[in-house]
């Protein structure tokens, strides 16, 4: 996978995420396009280049949400680093394990994946909020209410991020060449997969 | 990258997360806060570009939308003055009560204020949900526990600690980790209005005084008296309170907030409305009420901090002009 167009397109991915996303909000719920971008990233780079992605996209994520900490008079923010890079490393897996019996190369398998991804890395982010607010956090990392409630919300989100995958989704299928992924070349088949050093 | 084929320095990676995901958040305090910075620095001209397109696209809801531009400014101005006449009215109960028990009297926080705009670049979508991103910190002066607000005196929540420079965090005040919040009940009169005399208490009495109302503020009001409350941050907007049966609340009565807890610029600023008021099933003696923030903090493009001065009067407003 090419790092040169990877990180580009995270800063745009996570931009829009941050500032734009909220523009298409539905009773609370705004989807979300980093996980379209994880799940498309693992459905093509080998799996080594996959988890790394995953890592990147993790930390960066855990730089733009920070917790909720004790501070002296008001709470304070806290970036906590390490949650969000084992969800995404979650999401990134899953999509990992599944790519083999999808057919890639469409859209709605994109999508599908992107439920994949975001369910998963969802509940990996849940569960160890969970463990952590037993000990270290005085308010669990996913904010106010239970994390059954969050578990439910975030299946909402990651629905949503699904649906609204769908377009953009057309759009990375189109620039495939242009990452440079292990196992998409041209009509790839399995039995000639590719070496490719740099990736 | 050759590193990315191995799979040993993968391993180490996930396992360092791993430890670090375990560590509380103290052993990171010191140092996440500044790679935060560094790595959110070269998203911030793009995010600042995407907002101001998603707020074309999906206009922010604020106050007195809608309406000319000078008529806008002079309501907001209006609700300024109210705000700030509101929190005189509550000092001077305050004051009136302290001087009754001069054992608890303590000197006034002599605290100013002055505003400050903002520009919301950042809405929490994801997980830990909620924080607001404001383009303000530190170096504009903006400091934790400074009272947000929109369209001149509706709190929508408080600055978190931890802000860099250019970037602070608002808790909004739908969200649980904002804590209790003391209120009162302002109930409109005959006329339509409403009248924020007395009603506080001194700070640090919290839920023994809910539902409590003032007699000497029900010979003021002629009608009905202001009932304190503790709210408790539900999200989605609302916050929920007990009171006592006989407290005289009604929906559409304004809440505003009167917590010591808060900067003294935040008292008196307009929380929302009661929306509605039951019977508690769980306490047949106690109420409960729903209140409505009249401002959705996740759809608000522009904010007010309300930054604390020192050396001015309560309540005085500095000189120094919104940026």
């Amino acid at each position: 996978m090419r790092w040169w167009v990877f990180i580009p397109v995270l800063a745009l991915v996570l931009t829009m995420d941050a500032a734009f996303m909220p523009a298409f909000a539905i009773g609370g719920h705004v989807p979300q396009l980093w996980p379209l971008l994880l799940a498309f990233v693992a459905l093509y780079a080998s799996r080594g280049a996959a988890l790394w992605a995953a890592m990147i996209v993790g930390i960066w994520l855990d730089a733009m949400h920070p917790a909720l900490g004790v501070g002296a008079e008001t709470p304070r923010a806290v970036t906590v680093f390490g949650p969000h890079v084992l969800a995404c490393a979650a999401g990134a897996w899953c999509v990992l394990e599944t790519r083999t019996w999808l057919y890639r190369r469409n859209v709605l398998t994109v999508a599908f994946s992107t439920f994949n991804c975001a369910l998963l890395a969802s509940l990996a982010f849940i569960a160890i909020a969970g463990i952590r607010a037993a000990y270290a956090d005085p308010s669990p990392l996913w904010g106010g209410g239970s994390g059954a409630a969050a578990v439910g919300s975030d299946v909402v989100d990651a629905l949503y991020s699904a649906v609204i995958a769908i377009l953009p989704a057309w759009g990375l299928q189109s620039t495939l060449t242009v990452w440079g992924f292990a196992t998409a070349g041209p009509r790839f088949a399995g039995g000639n997969r590719m070496y490719r050093g740099n990736d | 990258m050759p590193f990315v084929s191995s799979r040993r320095i993968l391993v180490i990676a996930l396992a360092g997360a791993a430890l670090l995901s375990a560590l509380p958040q103290s052993f990171q305090t010191s140092w996440s806060g500044t790679l935060a910075t560094v790595l959110w620095a070269p998203l911030v001209p793009g995010a600042s570009a995407l907002a101001w397109v998603r707020d074309r696209i999906r206009a922010p809801a604020e106050p007195y939308q809608g309406l000319p531009e000078e008529l806008r400014t002079t309501r907001e101005g209006r609700d300024q003055l109210q705000g700030e006449l509101d929190a005189a009215q509550l000092r001077v109960g305050q004051l009136e009560r302290e001087l009754g028990e001069l054992s608890g009297y303590r000197p006034a926080d002599r605290a100013g204020w002055q505003p400050r705009l903002a520009t919301v670049i950042e809405r929490g979508a994801g997980r830990p949900a909620g924080l607001l991103g404001i383009d303000v910190g530190t170096a504009q002066g903006i400091g934790e526990g400074d009272p947000v607000v929109v369209g001149g005196n509706q709190i929508i929540g408080m600055i978190a600690a931890g802000g860099a420079e250019n970037r602070s965090w608002v808790i909004p005040l739908d969200d649980r980790r904002c804590g209790r919040i003391d209120a009162i009940v302002l109930p409109e009169t005959a006329d339509g209005s409403s009248d924020a005399s007395g009603g506080t208490g001194a700070g640090g009495k919290k839920a023994d005084k809910a539902g409590r109302a003032d007699k000497s503020d029900k010979a003021r009001n002629g009608t009905r008296a202001t009932v304190l409350v503790q709210l408790v941050p539900q999200g989605n907007r609302t916050l929920v309170g007990e009171l006592e049966s006989p407290a005289d609340v009604k929906p559409g009565d304004s809440v505003l907030l009167s917590d010591a807890a808060w900067r003294p610029a935040a008292q008196g600023m307009r929380i929302g409305v009661v929306e509605s008021e039951g019977a508690l099933d769980a306490n047949p003696l106690r109420r409960r009420i729903t209140v409505r923030m009249e401002s959705d903090p996740l759809r608000v493009a522009r904010v007010v901090v309300k930054v604390r001065v020192s050396g001015q009067g309560q309540g005085t407003r500095g000189t120094g002009a919104a940026k």
